[in-house]
């Protein structure tokens, strides 16, 4: 019996990650906000304060414990948003005629050919940054690309010949669509999902790196990196943790991506677990 | 020529890609005025070189296409002329078995769910269980294999299993299209045998398709030779074999003879 160590390695460092996202709501050691002057920028170590203080003396375990919440929030946020949107458009396309085929494929063509930045800096400059922007830039970004998976994963599964058995022994189009397509395009999309997860994550980081994500006094790792970039030569751990966080965090979900791409072939399954 | 299941005068046609807007349309004449009947506790054969027609018969005589022209007939009523109830009831009186056993099954369920779903999808009324236990024993199966997943089988196995599913609303009409060409020579003769018993013991029509003319000379009584859309010759089995008398009858026993004498020329008979 072999064992998947990508799922297992990647679900461990997700739980974990989740699990932190989670106890932030009701605990944290410090107040992640809350400037502490005379403990600026301690080090590492130190007994109060374990990964240090920023410049401002703000706790950095307090901030990457809010960070890992905004980060799962959002990632996960909009790539739900996303899975549901592009699975239902991707089933559609694929189960109806050409001419709504080609509607839905040519408007996610259009979709994709803007570039997601654009269309975050749009936004934010509409809406306000913050985190429910950065969710809308997601789901703008993610869920063209959700339709094209499930159109085609569809597709090749209408293909098949207990499709048309089922068409045989009187199913109607959509009943087919539920009982047969969608549990065995799932897999695909599960995937996908983990793999959207973690892109939603680097996005977030990056947008609020830029100042169009979130803002204090939200916190997000891609905002604690903005803040320490200023400090690389006087503390280089300040910018070291965040970015390690969102490595830790990506790296968990790609690699629970590829196990459970593995896991959820029906072909391969009994192998594995 | 009067059967449960016929085909009359049916011409089918498709319409081919254009490459510009200005050239006229062109189109592929797939079937011409074909006459076919399937009749009750009789098994008849189609057969026919690859690209003669046979899956769009299939198709249209399965009700999943309609022809441009002709009628397809059931009992005596035109299936496109059915209301809802009749059109449920001719679902119910036909069972369908595919080519290729490994796609025929939906991979995410197990074979006893996939044996069910006709049941459900029907609406049939009875004890779904007790059912799919009988029916599964009819194909020569455990009941036990039906919470298994169908990459747990065997080709052959899955074939049964797909019968079986063709089974579950006690059809009246069987169509096997190519039942046994994606399966280990070994295998086919047990599925065309299973086939053949189904035949006498459910007193069922079977329509039996095929590309190799052996195989429907072996399991049926009766074969149409289906060519560029037009049945060409109707016959038993044996007096196609000792005097076909189209060029395409010629070449699909031809076809059977080299096999044969290229085996024993390899002392391999």
């Amino acid at each position: 019996m072999r064992l998947n160590v990508s799922l297992i390695i990647g679900a461990i460092l997700t739980f974990c990650a989740i699990s932190i996202a989670v106890v932030s709501t009701f605990w944290l050691p410090y107040n992640p906000n809350l400037p502490n002057i005379p403990n600026r920028l301690l080090a590492a170590g130190s007994a109060e304060h374990w990964l240090g203080t920023d410049v401002l003396g703000r706790d950095i375990i307090s901030q990457l414990m809010v960070g890992a919440r905004t980060s799962i929030v959002v990632g996960a946020g909009g790539a739900t948003i996303s899975l549901v949107l592009g699975a239902i458009m991707g089933l559609i396309a694929a189960a109806s005629g050409k001419i709504v085929d080609e509607t839905i494929s040519r408007v996610a063509d259009i979709m994709l050919s803007i570039p997601g930045m654009v269309t975050a800096l749009v936004l934010a400059a509409t809406l306000g940054s913050g985190a429910l922007t950065t969710i809308f830039a997601l789901t703008a970004f993610f869920t063209p690309s959700f339709t094209r998976v499930a159109r085609s994963a569809a597709l090749s599964v209408l293909q098949e010949d207990f499709i048309t058995a089922a068409q045989l022994y009187g199913r109607g189009r959509m009943p087919r669509v539920a009982r047969h397509v969608f549990p065995n395009i799932a897999g695909v999309l599960i995937v996908q999902f983990t793999l959207y997860f973690a892109a939603g994550i680097l996005t977030e980081a990056g947008l609020s790196y830029l100042g169009v994500g979130v803002t204090r006094p939200g916190i997000s790792w891609g905002l604690m990196l903005s803040e320490a970039q200023n400090q690389v030569g006087v503390s280089s751990p300040l910018a070291m943790w965040p970015g390690l966080s969102i490595v830790i965090v990506v790296l968990g979900l790609n690699l629970m991506g590829d196990g459970l791409r593995d896991v959820l072939d029906p072909k391969l399954s009994k192998s594995i677990l | 020529m009067t059967g449960i299941l016929e085909l009359r005068g049916v011409s089918q046609a498709y319409r081919l890609g254009r490459r510009s807007p200005f050239v006229t349309a062109s189109y592929l004449q797939v079937l011409s005025n074909v006459d076919f009947a399937v009749r009750t506790g009789q098994a008849v054969g189609l057969v026919g070189e690859s690209g003669a027609g046979k899956t769009t018969m299939t198709r249209i005589l399965t009700g999943l296409e309609r022809p441009q022209t002709g009628q397809v007939l059931f009992d005596g009523k035109d299936l496109w002329e059915m209301n809802a109830v009749e059109r449920l009831e001719f679902r119910r009186n036909l069972g369908v078995v595919m080519q290729n056993p490994r796609s025929s099954l939906d991979p995410r369920m197990p074979v006893g769910s996939s044996l069910l779903e006709p049941l459900r999808s029907l609406g049939i009324d009875c004890d779904h269980v007790a059912r799919v236990n009988e029916v599964i024993e009819q194909v020569g199966m455990a009941s036990s294999v039906l919470g298994r997943y169908p990459h747990e089988f065997s080709g052959g196995q899955l074939q049964r299993i797909a019968i079986a599913r063709a089974l579950m609303t006690r059809p009246i009409v069987l169509i096997a299209d190519e039942p046994v060409s994606a399966l280990d020579v070994s295998i086919q003769a047990q599925v065309l045998n299973l086939l053949m018993d189904l035949v006498t013991d459910l007193n069922l029509a079977l329509m039996l398709v095929a590309h190799d003319l052996s195989v429907v000379a072996y399991a049926t009584s009766r074969v149409s030779v289906l060519a560029a859309g037009e049945i060409v010759e109707t016959g038993q089995p044996l007096e196609l074999f000792s005097r076909p008398k189209s060029k395409a009858t010629q070449d699909l026993v031809a076809a059977v003879l080299t096999m044969e004498a290229g085996l024993a020329g390899r002392g391999l008979d």
